[in-house]
């Protein structure tokens, strides 16, 4: 069982990091684009029942440093607080999961964006906040909002497949 | 009446009986004979008829419906292969024709080996301006090596791997492309964007730019082969105090919709950064 959950989890990563270079990348709003690795970490690790998300997350933002010209231990970094952010709220809002989607992807998105803004600075790249502002975190902070929905319903359907229905006696 | 079975009398009486009912047919004499005999003759054909017609489509029909609609379901079949063969060839015209635009290039360019690749995605960061081609390291190429289309200069080769590759673009903030004004003929830097605009810096006070004027690679620095042609200047700007004017740049090559590109494999890129201070 739990085999089978890791690995329709790591299909699920793949085909999300597919979809996000090849399609989402490329449809942006402003300079902002959605991120589809970030919604389905965050979705993922707000079904009940779902363990290790804190390692998927690791190994997406390994995979992702891969091929981004980020630095390699931003996106690592950046996806472990997304699901941290995740897990913190999860046990605050878990009567209802869908605002608790809602919340995680809007504060998960500002927390990475900021981190990889943060992360570029230092590095030396001249990227002033307001225009990352204006053009870069809020418009993708509003493209993952409108993605959360869908992708939160996927992911509750693939978790719901894989998990055993209880019983109740 | 023994006259009659002479022969030649019965085809007198014949030819006479004939001839005496046509004219008597033809003067309308017969006319009550045929109604009372013709009309309910043509009646009870028709009723017959009528009632044939309809057995017969009663019978027939059914299978012409189901014949018709698998002739309709097949030539829907065949509309539809035909759309989908039709949606291929305007996919393989348009293919056709970057490549046609891409050689043009390379005829035009005959100094420089090409190795011709297709953007298979984008770079995940919205920070970054980077496309992934589907060209790497076995096809020759490497790290550094410029890449342009057929219109003009795209970036360079940041990282390869053996069947694939990641080019950085020239809208990149981080990108610096020395430059050269074609109709000023001076040289100046192109800087990138966050937003994926390009502008021109380190451009001398005293040189006349206006719109319109060409921009080209200078070749300085070794990063890029000289004169490939990156855009035209939109605008210039002049501030009070500062030691340069700065210019707005329109690539000439369109980042956003850009689905193939060449990578010049013949060119080595020089890397200066040992010859840079440390600070």
């Amino acid at each position: 069982m739990i085999l089978l959950a890791h690995l329709v989890c790591a299909l699920s990563l793949l085909v999300a990091y597919i979809l996000q270079t090849a399609v989402f990348s490329q449809t942006p709003m402003l300079n902002g684009t959605a991120d589809l690795v970030l919604l389905f970490l965050a979705a993922w690790s707000l079904q009940d029942g779902v363990e290790n998300s804190l390692l998927w997350a690791g190994i997406a933002g390994l995979l992702i440093s891969i091929v981004s010209a980020m630095p390699f231990y931003a996106p690592f970094f950046g996806y472990l607080g997304v699901v941290g952010i995740s897990k913190l709220l999860q046990r605050k809002v878990w009567r209802a999961p869908i605002l608790a989607m809602f919340i995680v992807t809007l504060l998960s998105s500002f927390f990475q964006l900021v981190f990889y803004l943060i992360v570029l600075q230092v590095n030396g790249t001249p990227i002033s906040w307001r225009e990352s502002l204006d053009a870069v975190i809020l418009p993708s902070t509003l493209l993952n909002l409108i993605f959360a929905l869908p992708v939160y319903a996927i992911v509750n359907d693939i978790v719901g497949r894989i998990r055993p229905s209880e019983v109740e006696v | 009446m023994k006259f009659l079975k002479n022969k030649y009398t019965q085809t007198i009486v014949i030819i006479l009986v004939v001839g005496g009912l046509l004219f008597l047919a033809l003067s309308g004499y017969l006319t009550p004979v045929y109604n009372m005999t013709l009309n309910p003759l043509l009646s009870f054909q028709s009723w017959l008829s009528v009632r044939y017609l309809s057995l017969r489509e009663f019978i027939t029909s059914p299978r012409e419906v189901t014949e018709l609609r698998e002739q309709n379901a097949l030539l829907e079949s065949q509309v539809t292969q035909l759309q989908t063969e039709l949606i291929e060839m305007e996919e393989r015209l348009a293919e056709a024709d970057i490549c046609f635009a891409l050689l043009d290039f390379g005829r035009t360019n005959p100094e420089y080996d090409y190795v011709a690749a297709t953007v298979i995605g984008r770079e995940i960061s919205p920070f970054m301006q980077y496309i992934l081609i589907d060209k790497g390291s076995d096809d020759g190429v490497l790290y550094g090596m410029p890449v342009v289309t057929q219109q003009g200069l795209v970036g360079h080769v940041d990282a390869a791997i053996a069947s694939a590759a990641r080019v950085k673009l020239i809208t990149d903030s981080t990108s610096v492309v020395n430059v050269l004004l074609q109709s000023a003929d001076t040289e100046a830097q192109l800087v990138g964007s966050l937003t994926g605009d390009v502008s021109l810096d380190m451009i001398p006070l005293e040189v006349n730019v206006e719109p319109g004027d060409v921009v080209l690679t200078s070749g300085l620095g070794g990063n890029y082969p000289p004169n490939v042609f990156v855009g035209q200047v939109l605008s210039v700007q002049q501030r009070e105090n500062a030691l340069f004017q700065t210019a707005t740049v329109q690539p000439i090559v369109d980042f956003s919709s850009i689905s193939a590109v060449l990578v010049i494999v013949n060119f080595e890129a020089v890397d200066t950064t040992p010859l840079i201070p440390e600070e």
